[in-house]
């Protein structure tokens, strides 16, 4: 009985529309089921209520009709039958309680309404964002790997890390500049054109209130934000002066927002040239000041890193680690856009657990230091960048995407094929790359086109008994989440 | 010809003491049937030093069987435990029809299994809508398909509510009844009002409404104050209704996790001397409060009756409510004005309302005696009772379900006519891959309890209890 009531299995997409429950193998469902007459039914199907809206306002001003009615019908049951049977309440009905209207019977149920059916594509380029974490982790492992097996300097492993890092920061910056300018011109533009109309009304002022920001405090405020935002590890690791400093002023230069409008029309003219560039270089000069803290206080850390799990045994480390690398995976947000604060905190701290871990298996204080600052670069750091990629650019995000796999690929096949000397690191770096060239189309295109074809058992049910959702346009200023 | 009475338990968490929806609809229900000349007792569980066996007025006898409550009043589902104790109250009464109330209550669904294991007639009224989207409602759905595989018939609220309840347990249509709630329309009587002949000299007709133009409107609302609630809605409106119709004024009566939220709204606009909070209200007061506005606003976000709607409009007062669930159901339009669910909407419709009342186009003094034909107890107990009769087999099956359905054999298995265990089975098994087995399963062994039971206490040796005296059935069949 439960298979026979949902016809479930009727196509992928296909609109039920009502009377979902009318058992199929009925020959005529309209007239089999229901406690009319063959004519009356006959008569209910060419005027079918579509919708129950409408038949609440029929019914609605018609107190006099019903009242008449009622004295009528009460004396013929047969002439009762005739009235048509309404989805209402307060009506006296001339049917059973327990009469199903074949017509208007779950009319109002839908069948996945919601529904945007994937495309193979698209949904190639969402999965490739997960395929960059995974290469990132993987190209983490393979630096512990080649660490702890003395195969690769770890000077050599920070060194090119944070020569990365530091390149990745200047296009970085460069991006921020670029979209900052835009902004401000932008801005400028629709300031004109406010300042043209008349002035806006009182209350009508969109609660985000980035039109009322003067152009130079916005450019300062993101920058701010913005670093705040690249450097996550600054609030894990004490630098307070940088973060409450440029939090301050940013709260500074926030409260401009409050100005009323009216009067900023004519402000970026004496305003926009002179503070911009220079809340950039305050900004550019806390990163570094931030990156010279970092640096300092992790060769501080690092001798008790080293220590930190002698008394624990190898294989729990790299069960640990293992698991907690995992979590990184499994919890990294991956579809935070570029103004996420602090994404994903807990994807972040495992890895950075896990970095800490491993590193306290390394036997010199050089070598914990170098990898742990290599993890706070590729967990910590790198995934701005490439979300920032993503967002200025496909074609950047394919090739980072790209140039990831091959990493990986070669990290891993050099490690594996490195431990039998007759075969030369390049060799099988080469094999490696190609394999794992091949797992990235196959997982990707896989996943896509299992994505797609479970699609068609997805059987979502709403209808008038769903809670329904409240669009509330005036969020109140305290609703600030 | 005598018409045939009888011996209902109705079997439900949710009762006296706790105030609630639930609880007045069994009490209300029961009594009405007790004036028709049924019997009719109540089980529940026991609340605080409220055990074991209470009368109420009119003979309504309640049993508070001692179960340890879980979450909200619902006890622990046990599935088993609760048949010795069950069976013996039902020996004792001599039972014929059980009657679960609320999906949310396990003694209800134990009930109705123990029930059709007995051999008993059994109903099931559902007072919710549930959806289907998230785990909660999904494993809440499983467990009402297990316990609705084999039930006699089954009640809703709302025609919103059978279609929920048909599709969340696969029934049969025909065997979902539609019987709204009422309420007592003595308890919720407008202000009197002035008689025409009293009146210096006679108007004809009376104002609608005698509102004049510079006179405050108050606008009523009476809710927990829940998300589901559209208490969101609420706070997001009131200060815009409030300042497209400066003369009016609200009252909010209710509590909840989302009075904070008014609370900072009426601080943030500094609407202190236009909304009044109340805070939490007796069921008995609502009437006191309802009659001080002419609006009542509603602006839920989920409701399968909505019975506060038509107690407002029973109080006279002119009722805006979104359109969701059974609400469109419940009143005539010409109380009414539906919104949609959304915040300018609801400021429209409210505005709309302000304005019919303010034009005297509305004609609120007659409201109360429109919903007293519309809602009563007694229909509702005369509905009940036709259900009644209809699994009982006093009404012919052809005539309950339909001259041409009573031969198709597509739904007759499951219409619960059979008690034979491989029958209940095959109901139960239909249930899905896994659940179906496990279902039957769980049948199986409450057949095994049920035959233990009849082995160590037998049947003749319980005793019967005596019957409070019942009144002569009232014969008013034709309306």
């Amino acid at each position: 009985m439960a298979d026979g009531s949902l016809p479930a299995r009727d196509g992928p997409y296909s609109s039920l529309t009502r009377s979902a429950t009318a058992p199929i193998e009925l020959p005529s469902p309209r007239l089999a089921r229901s406690h009319l007459a063959p004519e009356d039914a006959f008569t209910s199907q060419l005027s079918p209520r579509r919708d129950r809206g409408a038949a609440v306002h029929d019914s609605g001003n018609e107190l006099g009709p019903r009242t008449t009615r009622s004295k009528l019908g009460s004396r013929s049951r047969s002439r009762r039958r005739k009235r048509n049977w309404k989805k209402l309440l307060w009506v006296k009905q001339s049917y059973p309680d327990n009469y199903t209207d074949q017509a208007t019977f779950l009319e109002n149920l839908q069948r996945n309404p919601r529904l945007q059916p994937y495309e193979f594509w698209p949904l190639v380029a969402d999965i490739s964002v997960i395929l960059q974490q995974v290469c990132s982790v993987t190209i983490f492992v393979v630096c512990f790997v080649g660490i702890f097996q003395e195969r690769v300097s770890p000077v050599s492993v920070v060194g090119w890390g944070s020569f990365a890092t530091f390149v990745g920061w200047l296009i970085w910056d460069n991006w921020v500049g670029l979209e900052d300018e835009d902004e401000v011109l932008q801005r400028r533009r629709s300031n004109r054109n406010r300042a043209a109309r008349e002035q806006p009304s009182r209350r009508d002022r969109p609660p985000s209130s980035v039109i009322g920001l003067s152009p130079s405090a916005t450019a300062s405020v993101t920058n701010l934000a913005a670093a705040e935002r690249a450097y996550p590890q600054i609030a894990i690791h004490h630098s307070h002066s940088t973060s409450a400093v440029s939090f301050q002023s940013g709260l500074s230069q926030a409260s401009n927002t409050a100005r009323p409008p009216n009067d900023l029309s004519d402000e970026p003219k004496h305003r926009s040239s002179s503070p911009a560039p220079s809340g950039r270089t305050a900004m550019r000069l806390g990163t570094i000041k931030s990156a010279v803290l970092i640096y300092s206080t992790l060769l501080g850390l690092s001798p008790i890193l080293k220590s930190l799990t002698r008394s624990t045994s190898s294989d729990s480390i790299w069960a640990m680690s293992f698991w907690l690398l995992a979590i990184n995976i499994f919890f990294y947000d991956y579809s935070g856009g570029v103004g996420v604060k602090f994404p994903a905190s807990l994807s972040t701290n495992a890895a950075l657990m896990a970095s800490t871990v491993l590193a306290s298996r390394l036997p010199s204080t050089g070598q914990v230091f170098s990898l742990t600052l290599f993890s706070i670069e590729v967990f910590g750091l790198f995934p701005v960048f490439r979300r920032y990629a993503r967002h200025q650019s496909w074609r950047y995000h394919v090739t980072l995407s790209v140039l990831l796999v091959i990493g990986a690929g070669a990290g891993v096949g050099m490690i594996l094929g490195g431990e039998k000397d007759n075969v030369s690191p390049l060799k099988s770096g080469l094999l490696g790359v190609l394999v794992a060239t091949l797992i990235a189309i196959v997982a990707i295109g896989g996943c896509s086109w299992w994505l797609i074809s479970l699609q068609k058992y997805k059987n979502a049910i709403n209808g008038p008994w769903d809670q329904a959702r409240p669009i509330i346009i005036s969020r109140r200023l305290w609703d600030d989440d | 010809m005598p018409r045939r009475t009888y011996n209902i338990a109705m079997v439900c968490d949710f009762f006296y003491p706790q105030p609630g929806g639930v609880e007045s609809h069994i009490y209300q229900l029961a009594t009405k049937l007790i004036d028709r000349g049924h019997k009719v007792i109540v089980i529940t569980h026991a609340y605080d030093d409220r055990k074991g066996v209470r009368y109420l007025t009119n003979g309504v006898k309640v049993f508070h069987v001692p179960f340890a409550i879980i979450y909200r009043s619902s006890t622990f589902p046990t599935v088993f435990s609760f048949f010795p104790l069950f069976r013996n109250i039902i020996i004792r009464e001599r039972i014929e029809i059980v009657h679960g109330h609320a999906t949310m209550s396990t003694l209800c669904q134990e009930a109705i299994l123990h029930g059709r294991t007995m051999g008993l007639r059994t109903v099931f009224t559902d007072h919710s809508l549930v959806g289907f989207a998230d785990a909660g409602s999904i494993f809440t759905n499983k467990l009402l398909k297990f316990t609705l595989s084999d039930v006699d018939h089954v009640i809703c609220v709302s025609h919103t509510g059978k279609e929920n309840t048909v599709l969340r347990a696969a029934l049969d249509p025909l065997m979902v009844s539609v019987i709204p709630n009422a309420l007592v329309s003595d308890d919720f009587k407008p202000l009197p009002r002035p008689e025409p002949s009293s009146l210096p000299f006679a108007q004809h007709p009376l104002p609608a409404h005698p509102l004049g133009p510079n006179d405050t409107l108050t606008i009523v609302v009476v809710s927990r104050l829940f998300y589901n609630k559209g208490t969101d809605l609420l706070t997001a409106a009131i200060p815009r209704i409030l300042e497209n119709h400066p003369n009016t004024r609200f009252i909010i009566a209710g509590s909840g996790p989302k009075a904070i939220d008014l609370q900072q709204m009426i601080e943030q606009n500094v609407l202190q001397d236009k909304v009044e909070m109340l805070g939490p209200v007796r069921h008995e007061k609502v009437r006191d409060i309802m009659v001080k506005g002419h609006i009542y606003l509603h602006p839920s976000l989920t409701e399968a009756f909505g019975t506060v709607i038509v107690e407002a409009a029973s109080c006279g007062l002119y009722v805006v409510c979104t359109a969701v669930g059974g609400i469109p159901e419940v009143l005539p339009s010409h109380m009414t004005v539906f919104a949609k669910p959304e915040e300018n909407d609801l400021v429209a419709a409210t505005g709309r309302a302000i304005a019919a009342l303010r034009a005297n186009k509305v004609r609120t003094e007659r409201f109360h005696e429109q919903v007293k034909t519309m809602y009563s107890w007694t229909n509702v107990a005369k509905r009940a009772e036709r259900v009644y009769r209809g699994i009982s087999g006093d009404i012919s099956e052809d005539e309950f379900y339909g001259a041409e359905i009573g031969n198709a054999s597509h739904w007759s298995a499951t219409r619960g006519r059979n008690f034979a265990l491989i029958d209940r089975l095959k109901r139960y098994y239909g249930c899905g891959v896994w659940a179906g087995k496990l279902f039957c399963l769980c049948v199986v062994i409450d057949y095994l309890i049920f035959v233990f039971c009849e082995w160590w206490w037998p049947k003749d040796l319980i005793d019967i209890a005596r019957d409070w005296p019942r009144k002569p059935p009232a014969n008013d069949d034709d309306e």
